[in-house]
């Protein structure tokens, strides 16, 4: 019973820190440009898609990686191109509602556009170790899933160090802080908003090839890590990076420890559940930073 | 040069059309988008009262409508109680359901809002999808009753089961509608709406209470929704979780921003249009093999919101507004 219980919260942990990934490209992308997307998902559904293909022409887990650096390169591009001619005309207009539903029009376009393109059938993503299964101490889980979960650790840890110790870094932070004064300390916001929704867009890309390493790829797949993605940076507070690497965690292990012990038709009802009542109680998220409002 | 009997006269020759329609026309198909577009107008008019008068930007708009639909679908199955009840009480359980909403928006706005708005319907999705024994889960309600027949005073009776009838029924409460929401907006509370839209903070300031307001017109809007809901549970008379999935609140929207967000005859010109269009793509689906259909949605929604921020009626009433 306690080795299950065990289980479960690992198995939390590595779906978690898919979550992670996911929801840090969101929060970064809300705190500089206060732009709430809600085609996130679709990113991240782009680039298993990416991904998929890849492995057709390269197996193995040469291809697993290559399939990860062009599912990147695909969706930053895809993401450049978002940027520059749907949401930059728009945020002069400084008007939540406009943003948000440009979003959901191109959430719409992406998720259709891909079922035209790709089909509706559920795909997987080859599997390099062929689902070989690994014994940890008292768990146990897959090679694969181990796999995903240091690839996402160790992205995570390399965006820390990208925002703390590069200049480039540091640019971003201090717009995501206060906008007028940096561009008054002659920093090109533009480019700053286009560099931060480019790795945002690469962050639910790769997180999108393991999320549907782990998960399936389907074209409708990409309204749920959306939707995760949400609940985790209200949880951690909007803007917050560290709150999301947190919070992601949080719903990871709250979803697999929800669906095993309360319902698993409820799993998904876990995040907004979360959401509510973070914003109703707390509503400046767990680790603080920007008010919920 | 007075104008007035010009527009007067338009307008006369307006309702004689709308109500001349299903008999120019005998397509049952035709007909049967009618009673759609109707239905849609009032669901798509009271997103509208939401987003685009008072600035609450409500995702979750299809739980209010799949409410209605299912509270008054299964007080008809199970209680035996008449659709013509059923469609009211329909409107009341969704604004109940609307202080659940109403509640939040005091203290959220924007995205924090929209992305509540959104955990609000999906839970309710996933309890109508998994509650089975009362809604029998994803399969759906199905057999619900018509509205039931009148028999007028010479022994005549009206059936509601053809669409040329429930025409009359959708667009009579649809004009109703309308004119209340009209009245409304012209009204002090609607004054306090926009001004609320506008600047909340300001708003407060003079003296309007904000809360209040949000808790009222989420009511108002939640029994709008509700109502749309049960017309098209006893049209239909097969209901499914579909009708509470974000798919429904995506088109309803739509509707509502290529038509003209925050002007009272945008969603009426939304609402048909696409009605329309969707049927007009279907056909050319059928030519092309392919499902292009909200893939064209997405795209009008995204160039909507670029270059005609105020929709279709925002283009021909550039020069007197503003």
């Amino acid at each position: 019973m306690e080795s299950l219980f065990l289980q479960q919260v690992f198995n939390g942990i590595i779906v978690g820190s898919v979550y992670c990934l996911i929801a840090i490209g969101l929060t970064m992308i809300f705190g500089v440009m206060k732009i709430a997307n809600f085609a996130h998902g679709d990113f991240s559904m782009l680039g298993a898609y990416f991904a998929i293909y890849f492995l057709l022409l390269i197996s193995g887990w040469v291809g697993w990686i290559g399939a990860l650096i062009i599912a990147g390169i695909g969706v930053g591009l895809i993401g450049l191109l978002v940027e520059r001619f749907l949401f930059r005309p728009l945020l002069t207009r400084w008007t939540d509602i406009d943003i948000i539903m440009v979003s959901i029009g191109l959430f719409i376009f992406l998720e259709n556009g891909a079922r035209l393109i790709f089909g509706t059938a559920p795909k997987m993503i080859a599997d390099p170790f062929h689902s070989q299964g690994i014994n940890l101490l008292f768990f146990s889980t897959s090679m694969i899933r181990l796999l995903c979960f240091f690839f996402s650790v160790v992205m995570i840890i390399f965006l820390q160090m990208f925002l703390t110790k590069t200049k480039m870094g540091v640019a971003i932070r201090a717009t995501s802080q206060n906008r007028n004064a940096s561009l008054l300390m002659g920093i090109n916001i533009n480019f700053i908003y286009s560099i931060t929704f480019v790795v945002g867009s690469v962050l639910a890309g790769l997180g999108g090839v393991l999320y549907g390493t782990i998960f399936a790829v389907f074209p409708m797949m990409g309204a749920m890590p959306t939707l995760k993605a949400f609940a985790i940076t209200i949880l951690g507070g909007m803007g917050n990076i560290r709150g999301a690497i947190f919070g992601g965690f949080i719903l990871g292990i709250a979803e697999t420890l929800g669906g095993n012990y309360i319902s698993m038709q409820y799993k998904n009802a876990i995040g907004f559940i979360i959401i509510i009542l973070v914003l109703l109680i707390i509503p400046q998220g767990l680790f603080g930073g920007r008010q919920n409002k | 040069m007075n104008q007035k009997p010009l527009k007067f006269f338009a307008t006369i020759l307006g309702i004689i059309l709308v109500l001349a329609l299903p008999f120019i026309i005998q397509d049952r198909y035709f007909q049967h988008l009618l009673v759609l577009s109707g239905i849609f107008i009032i669901l798509t008019s009271s997103w509208n009262l939401l987003a685009g008068f008072s600035g609450l930007l409500n995702l979750g708009h299809a739980a209010f409508y799949g409410i209605g639909g299912y509270a008054s679908a299964l007080l008809a199955l199970k209680l035996g109680i008449s659709p013509w009840i059923g469609l009211p009480l329909g409107g009341i359980t969704s604004s109940i359901f609307g202080i659940f909403l109403g509640i939040p928006s005091f203290r959220l706005s924007g995205p924090y809002l929209a992305i509540t708005t959104i955990g609000f319907s999906e839970i309710l999705r996933l309890v109508s999808m998994n509650w089975v024994d009362l809604t029998r889960g994803s399969l759906g309600l199905y057999g619900i009753p018509p509205l039931t027949s009148i028999k007028l005073w010479n022994g005549m009776v009206i059936k509601f089961i053809s669409e040329q009838n429930f025409y009359y029924v959708v667009i009579i409460s649809a004009s109703l509608i309308l004119l209340i929401i009209k009245r409304l907006i012209d009204s002090e509370f609607g004054i306090s709406l926009k001004s609320m839209r506008e600047d909340e903070m300001g708003s407060e300031s003079i003296g309007i209470d904000t809360s209040r307001y949000k808790l009222t017109v989420f009511m108002i809007s939640a029994f709008l929704a509700g109502f749309a809901g049960a017309l098209y549970a006893h049209y239909v008379r097969l209901i499914s979780p579909e009708m509470l999935s974000l798919g429904e609140t995506f088109t309803i929207l739509t509707m509502v921003m290529i038509g003209g967000l925050g002007t009272l005859y945008g969603p009426v010109v939304g609402a048909v249009m696409l009605t329309f269009l969707s049927e007009g793509l279907r056909f050319l689906e059928d030519i092309v093999k392919l499902d292009i259909r909200f893939v064209i949605y997405g795209a009008l929604l995204m160039v909507t919101i670029i270059f005609m921020r105020n929709g279709v009626v925002g283009l021909f009433r550039k020069k007197s507004q503003d």
